[in-house]
């Protein structure tokens, strides 16, 4: 029945048309039903401390209230703000350096050489991200306080260090993996090192990856809480435990919370837009390809 | 194509060493620990000591003799007492522990079950050609790399009972046992699922086009083919996506941290956050490691079954 299946087809494309514009409804309901927090966050930040209940609507600045960048004056002018802010990229830039500067050659090796067994190696390198934290936390704790690190950048340095070391060992080693080998032994015919070989070569064509990667762990370091929050007490409080802390002397001001919720918020966030190519191996351990 | 030489080692050792030295070490000191039972103890020492001037001199009666003042010294004192398997017998009989182990059950079970079936579900959304998709994308990451703790903050302004957004509603978010953990795992599930989709959607398009047509040969069925055919295909990757999302999931301290302090009573009270206030608020050291230890044991249950799996994908 040719004239049967003819009429058939506009129709059947018609459908689908309908399907995929609900889909795209939907879609964008969701995609705002997510948004909606961050939303939030940022219309009460702009709100006068006497607006925050009394919105009408959904707090939408100049519609529903008049918004005022007083909350973001205040928060940023006291000193502690400021000093958590200070040591938040501190401690962050420098555990990110340092992971990169031992995460790199390991990563580089498990490609490159031939161990017993890489995969093994690789895996253990991986299992740090399983272990719960609190396990190690009270041993930091105790040695820390012991040898005068309490409260000292270079606790939290270290530590973050070592958090964030599986992730540049294992996304950086498939990277390594998907650049061809020959170019770094032609190099080495012409008379390279390996280490030649891995600076001269290698790291240049990593250089994309590397950036991605450091912007992830970045992220990762700054959103610390639980050992930012026992071990730096007073003197390196990060962002996170900047806010926890204010909340507990201040008590609870909505206005405060959601400012100072979006200043610790955006550095990582940004970042992460940045670096969103590579989120998806990031985040998956180099698991799943993005 | 594997390079032998024994170079390699200078380019292994550094990050293994350093690992081991800052997991293993306080590993094995927690272990200790748990063999423990730690208790700080404040000893008070008053000394006479002269009383001296500005110049450092000491300050002299008329006699010749120096003055003197009393100052107090304040020492504190860890002790060590080796009990043996005490703090792992207390494991069984504390009630505390057990409602700990029951909520990060739930947070964990309900809260991977709304993450992965809503991340497979909006993949699929997703996965069509529609107008401005990259941006809405994007404005899907957000959450993933907003500050656990800054979101709990955040849901703690929205769940507020009186005035907040969601106050029409008249739950109990926060107020009430079971809806507060419930509001954690919203919380969780608000920052994960894209997460979830975002991997599912690049999975999802790295499977070809030619293989979606030559399944439309044989059935029409949408279902069918999800059954059949993607779900197969997605299968390694939701099982590396339930293994993250496990592990991550059964660390949880952060949002219970800032959303509800582990209240109202336990009821929101993660093992993560029992093991922190026991060591380091209540310094019980010794049972604060035994729960961390009992933790990272059912952590690593989980794991060892997948660890073959996992093992496949490196190799």
């Amino acid at each position: 029945m040719p004239d049967a299946h003819a009429a058939e087809l506009p129709a059947t494309r018609r459908r689908m048309s309908m399907t995929d514009s609900l889909c795209w409804l939907l879609a964008i309901a969701v995609t705002l039903l997510f948004f909606f927090p961050l939303y939030w966050a940022v219309s009460t930040s702009l709100r006068n401390p006497a607006d925050t209940f009394t919105v009408t609507g959904i707090g939408i600045p100049f519609i529903n209230f008049t918004p005022t960048l007083d909350n973001f004056r205040t928060e940023l002018s006291t000193p502690e703000g400021f000093r958590a802010l200070r040591t938040s990229l501190f401690v962050s830039i420098t555990a990110t350096l340092l992971a990169l500067m031992l995460g790199m050659p390991a990563a580089y090796a498990l490609a490159r050489f031939r161990y017993w067994s890489n995969a093994d190696i690789t895996v253990w390198f991986l299992s740090q991200r399983v272990l719960p934290p609190v396990a190690t936390l009270i041993p930091f704790y105790i040695v820390f306080r012991n040898i005068g690190l309490l409260d000292t950048p270079y606790a939290l340095i270290l530590i973050n260090t070592t958090f964030v070391l599986p992730f540049v060992v294992v996304i950086m080693r498939q990277t390594f993996l998907d650049l061809p080998v020959e170019l770094e032994e032609s190099a080495m015919v012409d008379g390279a090192s390996y280490f030649g070989a891995f600076m001269r070569i290698a790291l240049p064509l990593a250089a994309p990856a590397a950036a991605a990667t450091a912007m992830i762990i970045f992220a990762f370091t700054w959103n610390e809480f639980l050992f930012s929050s026992s071990l730096g007490i007073t003197q390196t409080k990060m962002m996170p435990a900047h806010m926890a802390g204010a909340v507990d002397t201040r008590g609870i001001q909505f206005w405060f919370m959601a400012t100072r919720a979006l200043i610790a918020m955006i550095p990582p966030v940004l970042l992460a837009l940045l670096a969103q190519r590579y989120i998806v191996r990031g985040l998956t351990l180099g698991a799943v390809k993005g | 194509m594997r390079w032998t030489s024994s170079v390699r080692n200078f380019f292994l050792m550094p990050a293994v060493i350093w690992v081991l030295v800052f997991t293993i070490f306080p590993l094995g000191y927690s272990l200790y620990a748990a063999f423990h039972n730690v208790t700080n103890e404040t000893i008070v020492n008053r000394m006479e000591v002269p009383r001296l001037d500005k110049a450092g001199e000491p300050v002299l009666r008329p006699d010749g003799t120096p003055r003197m003042k009393t100052e107090v010294v304040r020492e504190t004192v860890t002790k060590w007492e080796f009990v043996g398997l005490d703090n792992f017998k207390r494991l069984f009989t504390d009630t505390v522990l057990h409602e700990a182990i029951k909520v990060t059950a739930i947070f964990v079970g309900v809260g991977l079950a709304i993450q992965m079936t809503l991340g497979l579900a909006l993949a699929m959304l997703f996965n069509r050609d529609m107008p401005g998709r990259s941006l809405l994308r994007t404005i899907m990451i957000l959450p993933i790399f907003t500050t656990p703790v800054a979101a709990g903050y955040l849901f703690f302004t929205i769940f507020y009972e009186e005035g907040g957004p969601l106050g029409w509603t008249g739950i109990p978010w926060l107020s009430n046992p079971s809806w507060a953990l419930f509001s954690v795992i919203v919380v969780d599930v608000w920052q994960w699922t894209p997460f979830c989709f975002l991997v599912f959607l690049a999975a999802l398009q790295g499977i070809p086009d030619e293989l979606l047509e030559a399944v439309k040969l044989d059935t029409n069925s949408n279902w069918t083919t999800f059954r059949e055919v993607l779900l197969p295909l997605l299968m390694p990757t939701i099982v590396i996506v339930l293994l993250l999302r496990f592990a991550e999931a059964m660390k949880v301290f952060d949002i219970v941290a800032s959303l509800t302090v582990g209240g109202p009573g336990n009821a929101t009270q993660s093992l993560s956050y029992l093991a922190f206030r026991t060591g380091l608020r209540f310094f019980d050291v010794g049972y604060a490691s035994a729960i961390a230890y009992t933790l990272l044991a059912l952590v690593m249950v989980v794991v060892t079954i997948l660890f073959k799996r996992i093992r496949t994908i490196y190799a």
